[in-house]
């Protein structure tokens, strides 16, 4: 129910402010969804990476926070399809391994900031803003 | 008729007889009684009657007659006398004739007992010799008999020329006479009688074998044969009964004491006593080396019972006894070798024993080496030292004397003069100062036939053995036999015996046997150190189950119960509990022995300490731990990813949902719905991150990790999979399952059952690095093996195994890897074995390597699977 909610409040607003957030374990996918709604942002999670790519083509994402290690599909694999399927919209990497190989692909493929989990809320939020071009937090 | 009437009939003879007085007639009773009482026998007492009676009275003729052998006829005696007359025919005549009783004369005069007169012969009927008679002019003739009581004994007769009427007075002074003729018939027939008897007792008395004294009341010997006078060294000496046995040397039966003279059998039976059978050793200076004698003694008594005497016989019985002595001597040395006293006492008992049979006997006991090449002393009390020493060891052969000729030859050898014997040569100066000269040696043989030693007899004079000797040498021989056949055996089972109980020490065995019956047992010394017993301490039952670890005591005891019960056997492995509280594990091992009427006798076995080999099994199954927990620790190291994504994951969210509701607050719009949920969130993760954390120290915690319990292998497969699941992401590899729904379950340790799964997985995950990300595949399967295990098989398609021997990976530091210890599998291996299972592995048949392993279904489970 509560998550309904959010999400309830997050689709008034328009695309152009929404967050995608893709991470196939519910609990943080949750958890930064709420992060983010603390700072006043709209979020779509995304719990397989599969319905995002397929959402992704049909709307107008700024900006998407990509977890690397899933299931499914690694964030590598979404984030090579990302450039393909929508040019426009900028990721953010959460993972929860630090690995320099994966951050130097994930940077090479367009990715805009790389968190390894868990990560400042801060630095964080900042980034998300950097990305979606607002005002930084104070 | 009357004296008178006799002298006139007589008057006109040619010899002047007819007066005879009255006084005559006594007179020539007188005579003939006396002269007849001087006669020295029948035949010239009869000729004194006839002569006098016809010498004193004028008749004629005087003839005898006497029955014969049977007394079926009287015939004509040898005597007779006959006056100036010539009468010869007619003696002729009656020397040839015989009477039937009451035939002629003589006849007549046999049957009636009676004198007869017959006035002429020439006129009488019944007297067949008339011829004769007529012829020589014989008229008158008398018949007497002679008789010894109411018998006859003879017949005299007496014959005149002239014819005569019966003369009664004659014929009773003829009568009167024969009747003096029969008391000295009689006498001298008792007097002759006696003295033949006589004759023969002393021919009796001096030829006899056996010894007759006989004496009379007062001791004085009135018998004392020539062998009393042999056996007693001396003739009859007359002196007081209580000096008979110092002088004759009469001694008990210990051959020391004097024999009490008032116990001698001869005194003894003067004092009216029977004595039998009393033995007495007699020794005096004729007899030095003494003779036994056997004595029977009897009262001697007149007719009326008076005591008049003793006799007493006497035997020599020295062979007897001798030969008695040398049996028990035998008996003697059998029962030394059967009490087991040791063998030079008995051989030495049994050369003295032959020793003693016979005089300047010596003899030796020489023993075979069990090289069967050499001799050594046996026996030889009476051979001088320096000989017994020489010959101590020496060799034997074919010409080594004559015990080693005997023993190398397997036969008696007799050497009659060992100064020139060639066999001798070796040792003539040893036997010339040991002053021997012959030597007879005969080997000793075991009852198998094996040479055990030499019996040999010695002498001073050069000769060969007699047969008493060669008896001595067999007696001698088989009792040596038996003696070192004996000994040998008791040294093999000796040796046998301490080989078994050394063999018993070395291994740490302890023998036992336990009577219950009896309610005793017995233990070996080994026993009696392994279960801390005293070594004179009584043992029961009881006492050796006291000794077992009181957590164990009553399953021992019920297994011994059973045993006992069933006559069957006993197998236990349990501690001991020692005074002084030092412990230790043994293994019993028992077994029940039953008479031959199949009633429990006994139960039998051993117990080994096995302390020090558990003690090594606890520290390798420590080590084993210790080894398996490194394991762990490993794969932990090598779970990185898992473990730091697993715990990453709630922590983020964690922090995430914090810095929300923190953010949430500062700007005071708190969605009042928002943070209940926000912080059950939170708390659900922590929760999350603690499962994680102690999933991780279940693995690499070393207690409890060997606690089992029964599990469903497919489930442990999940929840590994699930602590692995991020290090499968992070090599791109996909691991799917194949479960069997109908898996027996398992008694098992979880914690060693997923470090084996995780090992198989994490090596899996190295074997598909290589390849390219589409073919890293893991198959998990699992599978009922006929519901009574359970099967699981870890499967990928990498480079596979070592194609030889694919079993090599369990092996000790088997390794492909470069980073591994090489000890994870090995591990695995040792971890499904003491779970009752086992594991292998082989090459799948297109590629890749396939590790399986099963495990027993869990008691009571199999059957629940199978329905």
């Amino acid at each position: 129910m509560g998550d309904r909610a959010i999400c309830m409040t997050s689709s008034e607003k328009s695309d152009a402010e929404i967050v995608c957030l893709v991470d196939d374990d519910l609990s943080v996918l949750k958890s930064i969804e709420r992060l983010l709604a603390s700072d006043g942002l709209s979020v779509r999670r995304f719990n397989k990476p599969k319905e995002f790519l397929t959402y992704v083509q049909a709307h107008a994402v700024p900006l998407v926070v990509l977890d690397i290690w899933m299931e499914e599909m690694s964030g590598l694999e979404v984030l090579a399809q990302l450039g393909a399927l929508s040019p426009s919209t900028r990721a953010i990497i959460i993972t929860g391994r630090e690995d320099p190989t994966v951050k130097l692909t994930a940077i090479q493929s367009g990715a805009v900031a790389f968190f390894t989990k868990p990560f400042d809320d801060h630095q964080f939020l900042n980034a998300v803003r950097g990305a979606l071009a607002l005002h930084p937090i104070e | 008729m009357s004296e008178r009437e006799i002298i006139e009939k007589k008057s006109g003879e040619h010899r002047e007889t007819a007066n005879t007085s009255r006084e005559e007639q006594i007179n020539l009773l007188q005579s003939i009684t006396m002269e007849v009482a001087a006669a020295s026998d029948l035949s010239s007492a009869l000729e004194i009657v006839l002569r006098r009676v016809c010498e004193k009275t004028g008749w004629e003729l005087g003839q005898a007659w006497v029955p014969n052998r049977d007394k079926t006829l009287l015939v004509c005696g040898p005597v007779w006398f006959c006056g100036e007359a010539d009468l010869k025919h007619f003696r002729a005549v009656s020397e040839k004739s015989h009477f039937q009783p009451g035939v002629g004369l003589p006849g007549r005069v046999w049957k009636s007992k009676q004198p007869v007169w017959i006035e002429d012969v020439g006129d009488d009927p019944n007297f067949p010799r008339t011829k004769a008679a007529k012829a020589v002019g014989l008229k008158t003739a008398v018949g007497i008999p002679i008789l010894t009581g109411d018998e006859v004994t003879a017949v005299i007769e007496f014959f005149l020329c002239q014819s005569r009427s019966e003369n009664e007075r004659l014929v009773n002074v003829i009568a009167s006479v024969a009747a003096q003729l029969d008391l000295a018939i009689e006498r001298r027939t008792a007097a002759e009688e006696l003295s033949r008897t006589n004759d023969i007792l002393r021919s009796v008395l001096s030829n006899m074998g056996d010894a007759v004294i006989v004496a009379d009341k007062e001791g004085k010997f009135l018998v004392f044969n020539p062998m009393a006078e042999r056996m007693f060294g001396t003739d009859a000496l007359q002196m007081p009964s209580n000096e008979w046995s110092h002088r004759y040397g009469l001694y008990l039966p210990d051959k020391a004491s004097l024999f009490p003279h008032d116990q001698l059998p001869l005194t003894r039976s003067i004092r009216g006593e029977e004595v039998n059978d009393v033995e007495i050793f007699v020794r005096h200076e004729k007899a030095p080396k003494g003779l036994w004698t056997r004595v029977n003694g009897r009262p001697l008594r007149d007719l009326n019972g008076e005591l008049l005497g003793g006799v007493i016989v006497c035997r020599d019985i020295t062979p007897i006894k001798e030969e008695e002595f040398f049996r028990a001597g035998q008996s003697r040395v059998l029962e030394m070798i059967a009490s087991d006293a040791p063998l030079a006492d008995v051989l030495t008992s049994l050369v003295l024993l032959m020793e003693g049979q016979a005089e300047g006997l010596r003899c030796s006991i020489l023993l075979l080496n069990r090289d069967g090449k050499h001799v050594r002393h046996g026996a030889a009390p009476n051979l001088p030292e320096v000989y017994v020493k020489a010959v101590d060891g020496a060799p034997i052969g074919p010409r080594n004397g004559s015990c080693g000729t005997a023993m190398y030859t397997r036969k008696p050898v007799v050497v009659t003069d060992v100064m020139t014997d060639p066999l001798w040569a070796d040792y003539r100066d040893l036997a010339r100062i040991s002053g021997l000269n012959a030597c007879w040696s005969t080997p000793i043989l075991s009852p198998q036939g094996e040479v055990l030693g030499s019996f040999a007899m010695y002498r001073e004079e050069k000769r060969g053995p007699r047969p008493e000797e060669a008896r001595l040498t067999e007696i001698a021989t088989h009792i040596a036999g038996i003696a070192i056949d004996r000994l040998r055996q008791q040294e093999t089972l000796r040796e046998r015996d301490a080989r078994i109980s050394f063999a018993a020490e070395s291994a740490d065995l302890a023998f036992w046997v336990i009577y219950p019956e009896q309610n005793t047992a017995w233990m070996s010394d080994k026993g009696r150190v392994i279960y801390g017993f005293d070594s004179k301490l009584p043992l029961t039952r009881e006492l050796l189950v006291s000794r077992v670890h009181p957590d164990e005591r009553a399953a021992v005891r019920a297994a011994f119960d059973r045993a006992c019960a069933s006559h069957g056997i006993f197998e236990s492995e349990h501690r001991l509990v020692l005074p002084y509280g030092k412990t230790r594990w043994v293994i019993v091992r028992g077994r029940c022995l039953e008479d031959e009427h199949g009633s429990l006798l006994e139960l039998i076995g051993v117990t080994i300490d096995v302390s020090a080999q558990k003690e090594s099994d606890l520290q390798l199954q420590i080590q084993r731990e210790e080894l398996a927990h490194l394991n762990r620790v490993a794969l932990m190291g090598e779970m990185t990813a898992s473990v730091a994504h697993e715990l990453n994951q709630p922590l983020t969210a964690i922090a995430n949902n914090a810095s929300a509701a923190r953010r949430f607050l500062e700007r005071g719009n708190v969605d009042p719905l928002l943070l209940p949920q926000l912080l059950q969130d939170m708390v659900a993760d922590s929760h999350r991150a603690g499962e994680v954390i102690r999933g991780i120290r279940a693995l690499v915690r070393k207690d409890k990790s060997v606690v089992r319990s029964v599990l469903n292998l497919n489930a442990v497969i999940a929840d590994t999979l699930r602590l692995v699941s991020s290090d499968v992401l992070l090599c791109e590899s996909v691991v799917t399952t194949e479960m069997d729904h109908n898996l027996p379950q398992v008694e098992a340790a979880p914690v060693q059952i997923q470090q084996v799964l995780l090992n198989l997985i994490m090596n899996s995950l190295d074997a598909v690095e290589a390849l390219p990300p589409a073919e890293r595949r893991i198959i998990i399967s699992t599978r009922s093996l006929n519901g009574e295990s359970a099967e699981v098989s870890v499967r990928d398609f990498g480079t596979g195994l070592p194609k030889d021997r694919p079993d090599k990976v369990f092996d000790h530091f088997f390794s492909t890897k470069q980073t591994g210890m090489g000890m994870g599998l090995t591990i695995v291996r040792s971890i499904i074995e003491t779970h009752g299972g086992k594991i292998s592995a082989e090459n799948a048949p297109d590629r890749g390597a396939r590790f399986f392993f099963h495990l027993p279904a869990a008691r009571g489970d199999s059957k629940s699977q199978a329905a």
